[in-house]
């Protein structure tokens, strides 16, 4: 048996795997201890099994764990009080940046803060320059001046990022021995170790933000696995990282900066599995829709693209990490998100939104601004009676009051023609954030297939790949806890990499052999440790290139191990060009090639591959067979009702018609067609 | 002109979707620019610009686009394309950059593509324009301010020819430009990056067209015209009516030795949501190239009025621009130049000397709103650098740093921008790594720090000054060229906000010695030599008196200014105990009576 337990702001999910099928449970999260919120949801499917929940944890092997811990310490300010060592004269790194402005207009919105204030933060008086010479030895005298500062301003973490660390690591190894010696039981990060990239701002920001979360995450996952441990439970506990992988939790509490991003990141590993199993398509664009966020995500030819332009919070506003992980785009569009009309008399969807509390009009818990959930029940899209499979009954008059006041006679609109009008709008945001990852990563909307993932997603999924021109929707049967499923199917994985500026013209065959040898020693040695006794390890390498002058490098895989000879450079580089001409529409065949950096990431399977199938209800509501729904441009339909997990494969369903489980309700639109996949999933083609 | 209609009820829908459309076609224009190029000045600094006009050449959108690049400038430039070439087709693609006839500097170089539909009939135009790093110019500079006129400046000038035809290249002027233009393969990639960038918006707004019909299209665009009239009007309305006149100075250069005097007149009529500027009585064309073209002259005086209105929930396109009236007149520095005036440096010195005064006349008339001035631009941070690189068999490179800038005005609701390089870019560009630029030239940078004590003073105050330092390394000798401003004529504050410091050059020898340096100048650096660049701060709002204490608090806890100069300028007592800071409130309260009473005199 395995367990994944996602705790969020809200709620903490619980799915089990026990035997070919997955459960899933929910409790609410306790925000003063999170770690009573997991152990009451592993009490609540303790009784589920008839089990106490000794005997139940003791059946499972692998806790799988997911938290927003981290992300929201770096929100709320509550991380350690951390401070930043960089090169003499350059104080400024977290203040400069790498500038960048959004709404060129606004100057409401002030210059952003330093992670690390100015006032924590030490110049070492040591210079390495870009071939990795040492310019200016490290002073150590000074070194061991600012430890004593350090400790007067009682410090709890430092960050070091060095200029050129990455091509040299000397100094910040040195200064990394030094605090050790001087200041032990202060937590560390040295910038090369962990996120070895070009560019100081970036793996500066990364280093700090790692270092301010390390005590916190420590003793948080330290009370977890000893509390799960107390409670019975034998197994191994794993956490979710922005990469989309998995990770002992120890290694987590090493660099807890794996953890920051880490729940977007799994929709996409569901969505792999799921695209080309029920759909066989290798190209997939996997939407997860909450609450308040739109997180959009890709599979390209079975891989996961991913991004080092990660930020927290918003781009240019936030901090930029640098880090590399799963390539998300998120914007604030979700079933929460508020409907209004400007002083100009223009519709606008958010960005404001209800959120959970108090969320829609139509939930009755003191919100009054209409969101797209309450259109969606406005337009018959939502049964009022079995919203959540009944379990929250829903008040369409209040839904209708509060858009007809704020919107309709606003518009002089009828209050559906606004609701349509709201849901379009949504939707247009949706395709336009889809728009802008797929051309960042060179996919083509139409030959892909769009998973739907989070309760709300179906709502107008259909729209949204219709209006993408995508091949097919595809909403699976764990759609409405994508995160979590792909949690249970994702691989126990490492990344390596390392910087070796080489070209095409000039390759240098030894020092990149020796480079990759190094990777791949790396890579065994973690399937050796923390990947002993998976069912498979896969090592891929690859190599961040680009065209000479170009900054802004693209990942292009390694056919093998090295780069063994004339041909397979010429592989190499010709795989260059195509990607290339693949995500920019150009590519310059006849120009030399630049390489930069090295891939190594090893991937260890600790399960056979697949997902577990959700029992159909014992029971459960009786559904109408038809009711009526509002089609824009239309008027009122009336529409066939299927329940989810009623519905038998190739027996394909017209729309209009709507799909209901306990779990999300599947809009399917006149002139598309709904089919139930033989793994269970709900196919939409048009 | 009075404001648009009032709304259909489907406008506030059609509309709503239509401009996300528009937007999102715009971002894919400059993603794939950003991501393809090969020059530092646009793959590191993103100095260029993507927009859509309709076929009429009036501005639609631009996405997040540099404001001096492309609020007027695209409009006319689409005009040219049309005056010259009365018949278009699909696969047609235009080369433009002339000064003459709608560009801004002649390193811009536009693309342009007619976006025709299935019966080759215009529908809308898409442009990009890119900075280049190098556009011909007799000297390796895209700034050459101490020159007489076009033919000394040397760029080459494109006026609306024609690069593509039927989606092929005219290869005729592939090779005058790779005979032309220093480093000829950076040049091609940029090319193409500008290419592949205008041919995604043509593809995306031919997908709109077929989806919802060219003639929908029109009559939306008409919509968000009107939309955008009508938040224009509302938010000049707000403001209070009156006039100002505004003077500035743009610092002595070569040729025009007393430097040049701008003036501003501006006048708001709240009550018609109007807002006119005049800058026609200034000087005539100079001999330099710091003369403004059509399009930078309009722009950047727009540029003060959408930066001081303080809404930005106005779309800056031709429905809002309806609202204002930009007076300016041939033969003059600051209005249309007259053939063979350098216009080289056209998008950033005096266009920001238009801007800057239109802000704090806006200041003066509407308490509340404008901004106070932007600090002047070009110190040796943000030079062209060039010279052979001996890491890589003494191959020649140019380029433009973004390395050491900030200037960032004060405003009536926030300080500074940091990184907002100079008032037309509004910070849109970014400032480069360390790392990246050592990785791509021979240089090696010593120093990059704020300077504490530079701001501009103010209830918001301006951004700092930045000190960046740099030379070549071994077995390099390095060129650089800049064209510095507001070393003499710093950044005004406004509403009672002071100045914030010039800007400064410096050579520093291989003995550490520092030697002043004039403000515009090219020098050549030996290994072990640097240039010392110090940025313009920017201007404060408000008076310092009136900043709130806390803030001044954390200024002197963070080090940007000292207790000293907080007690001076801004009247606040800071008592320090330990590893702590606080107000002394009983000082303070004292102290700022005096000094808005005048009995302290500071």
């Amino acid at each position: 048996m395995r367990l994944a337990c996602d705790t969020g702001g809200t709620f903490t999910d619980l799915v089990v795997e026990r035997a070919g099928e997955i459960r899933l449970f929910k409790a609410s999260t306790v925000p003063a201890d999170p770690v009573q919120g997991v152990l009451d949801v592993l009490g609540l499917a303790a009784v589920a099994f008839g089990l106490d929940r000794a005997a139940f944890l003791a059946e499972a092997t692998t806790f799988i764990h997911g938290t927003t811990r981290a992300i929201n310490a770096i929100l709320t300010g509550n991380t350690a009080r951390t401070a930043f060592l960089t090169t003499e004269g350059h104080p400024d790194v977290l203040v400069i940046r790498e500038g960048g402005r959004i709404e060129p207009f606004n100057f409401m919105v002030p210059y952003p803060e330093p992670y690390v204030p100015k006032r924590l933060t030490f110049e070492v008086p040591e210079r390495i320059d870009a071939a990795g010479r040492v310019v200016l030895p490290l002073d150590e005298a000074a070194m061991l001046a600012i430890i004593e500062r350090l400790k007067e301003l009682e410090v709890e973490a430092v960050g070091v990022c060095l200029l050129w660390s990455v091509v040299n690591g000397v100094h910040e190894r040195r200064v990394g021995e030094l605090l050790a010696a001087h200041l032990p039981g202060v937590a560390v990060t040295l910038s090369h170790v962990l996120n070895p990239t070009l560019r100081e701002y970036r793996r500066a920001s990364a280093t700090v933000i790692d270092a301010s979360l390390k005590p916190l995450m420590f003793a948080y996952l330290d009370g977890l696995t000893d509390r799960l441990r107390e409670a019975g439970f034998r197994g191994r506990t794993l956490m979710v990282t922005s990469g989309g992988g998995i990770m002992d939790a120890e290694d987590v509490a090493r660099s807890p900066i794996h953890s920051i991003n880490s729940g977007p990141a799994m929709a996409p590993v569901a969505g792999r599995f799921y695209a080309d199993r029920d759909f066989g398509s290798a190209m997939a664009i996997v939407a997860d829709t909450g609450g308040t966020s739109y997180d959009v995500s890709l599979v390209r030819d079975g891989r996961i693209p991913w991004t080092r332009e990660t930020w927290l919070g918003q781009r240019f506003r936030g901090h930029m990490t640098g880090f590399p992980s799963v390539d998300v785009k998120s914007i604030g569009a979700g079933g929460g998100s508020i409907a209004w009309v400007d002083s100009g008399g223009l519709l606008r969807v958010g960005p404001g939104s209800a959120g959970s509390t108090p969320g829609p009009v139509a939930y009755g818990k003191g919100g009054t601004e209409p969101t797209v959930t309450d259109c969606s029940l406005i337009l018959g899209h939502i049964d009022a009676d079995f919203f959540l499979g009944g379990a929250m009954p829903l008040d369409r008059a209040a839904a209708v009051a509060a858009l007809d006041t704020k919107v309709a006679s606003r518009l002089g609109l009828q209050v559906e023609e606004a609701a349509a009008a709201v849901l379009a709008l949504a939707t247009e945001k949706m395709v336009g954030a889809i728009d802008e990852i797929t051309v960042n990563q060179g996919i083509d909307p139409s030959s892909a297939v769009l998973i739907g993932g989070g309760g709300a997603a179906g709502l107008n999924a259909v729209a949204v790949g219709r209006r993408l021109g995508c091949a097919g929707v595809l909403i699976p049967e764990a759609g409405a806890v994508l995160s979590a499923a792909g949690a249970l199917m994702s691989e126990l994985a490492s990344d390596y990499a390392r910087m070796l500026f080489t070209t095409s013209q000039t390759f240098a065959h030894d020092a990149v052999d020796a480079v990759l040898a190094e990777l791949e020693r790396r890579c065994e040695a973690f399937a050796r440790g923390p990947g002993e006794g998976a069912l498979e390890t896969t090592i891929e390498f690859s190599a961040e290139a680009r065209y000479p002058h170009q900054i802004w490098e693209i990942e292009v895989p390694l056919a093998g191990r090295r780069i063994d000879g004339p041909e397979a450079l010429a592989a190499l580089k010709s795989a260059f060009h195509d990607t290339h001409k693949t995500i920019f529409e150009i590519s310059d065949p006849g120009s030399g090639v630049e390489f930069v950096t090295w891939r190594a990431r090893v991937r260890c399977r600790l399960r056979a591959a697949g997902a577990g199938r959700v029992p159909p209800p014992a029971g459960g509501a009786d559904l109408p067979a038809s009711r009526r729904v509002y089609v824009a441009g239309t008027g009122w339909v009336e529409a066939r009702i299927a329940r989810f997990e009623a519905m038998r494969p190739d027996e394909p369903l017209p729309g209009p018609a709507i799909v209901e489980s306990s779990f999300t309700t599947v809009v399917v639109d006149p002139g598309t067609t709904a089919v139930r996949t033989a793994g269970g999933g709900l196919r939409v083609t048009f | 002109m009075t404001a648009a209609a009032t709304p259909t009820p489907h406008d506030g829908i059609r509309m709503a979707l239509f401009s996300s459309r528009i937007e999102s076609v715009a971002r894919k224009m400059q993603n794939t620019l950003f991501r393809t190029a090969r020059s530092g000045i646009l793959n590191t600094a993103h100095d260029f610009s993507c927009c859509i006009l309709t076929s009429d050449c009036r501005l639609l959108g631009a996405a997040e686009s540099l404001p001096i690049h492309t609020l007027i400038g695209p409009d006319l430039m689409c005009e040219a394309v049309k005056r010259h070439h009365p018949t278009l087709h699909r696969g047609d693609c235009f080369l433009h950059n002339s000064p003459y006839e709608g560009n801004s500097h002649a390193a811009d170089h536009c693309l342009i593509v007619p976006v025709m539909d299935e019966d080759d009939v215009l529908r809308f135009f898409v442009l990009a324009k890119a900075h280049q790093a190098d556009c011909g110019n007799a000297r390796p500079s895209t700034y050459l301010a101490d020159v007489a006129d076009v033919y000394e400046e040397g760029a080459l000038i494109f006026s609306a020819t024609k690069i593509q035809t039927d989606y092929q290249d005219n290869q005729d002027i592939i090779r005058m430009c790779r005979a032309r233009i220093r480093v000829p393969d950076q040049w091609w990639g940029d090319y193409l990056a500008a290419l592949g960038s205008v041919r995604i918006g043509e593809r995306g707004l031919l997908e709109l067209g077929r989806e919802a019909g060219f003639d929908a299209l029109n009559d939306y665009a008409e919509a968000w015209f009107d939309y955008s009239e009508r938040k224009m009007v509302e938010a000049i309305r707000r403001l209070s009516s009156g006039r100002a006149t505004a003077r500035t100075k743009h610092d002595p250069f070569p040729g025009v030795p007393d430097g040049i005097p701008i003036k501003v007149e501006v006048e708001i009529d709240a009550e018609a949501g109007r807002i006119t500027v005049d800058l026609r009585d200034n000087p005539d064309c100079q001999p330099s190239g710091l003369n403004l073209t059509e399009a930078t002259a309009v722009s950047g005086a727009m540029v003060g009025i959408y930066n001081g209105i303080m809404d930005h929930t106005v779309p800056a396109n031709a429905g809002s621009f309806r609202c204002l009236d930009i007076k300016v007149r041939e033969n003059c520095c600051v209005g249309i130049p007259r053939h063979p005036h350098s216009c080289s440096v056209a998008t950033t010195n005096l266009a920001d000397r238009v801007t800057n005064p239109v802000q704090r006349a806006i200041a003066e008339i509407a308490r509340g709103f404008g901004m106070a001035e932007t600090g002047p631009i070009m110190p040796p941070g943000i030079a062209v650098i060039s010279g052979r690189d001996p890491r890589h068999d003494g191959a020649p490179f140019v380029n433009q740093l973004h390395l050491a800038i900030s200037g960032g005005a004060g405003t009536p609701a926030s300080d500074g921008f940091l990184s907002i390089i100079h008032a037309g870019n509004a910070g849109l560009s970014r400032i480069d790594c360390v790392e990246v630029d050592e990785l791509h030239h021979p240089i090696i940078v010593s120093t990059r720090r704020l300077v504490p004590d530079t701001e501009g003073a103010g209830e918001h105050r301006g951004a700092l000054a930045i000190h960046g330092e740099f030379g070549p390394i071994e077995d390099c000798d390095l060129r650089v060229l800049y064209t510095m401003d507001g070393s003499i004529n710093a950044a005004a504050g406004a509403a009672g906000g002071s100045s914030g410091s010039p800007s400064r050059a410096l050579r520093r020898g291989r003995d550490g010695s520092l030697t002043e340096l004039p403000a515009c100048h090219g020098l050549t650096l030996a290994p072990g030599e640097r240039v010392v660049s110090f940025s313009a701060a920017g201007g404060g709002y408000g008076s310092p008196l009136d900043r709130d204490p806390g803030l001044v608090l954390q200024d002197v806890a963070e080090g940007w200014i000292s207790a000293e100069r907080a007690r001076a300028v801004y009247g606040v007592v800071i008592e320090t105990k330990g590893n702590d800071m606080a107000i002394d409130n009983a000082a303070t309260r004292a102290l700022r009576q005096g000094c808005a009473t005048g009995e302290n005199g500071s």
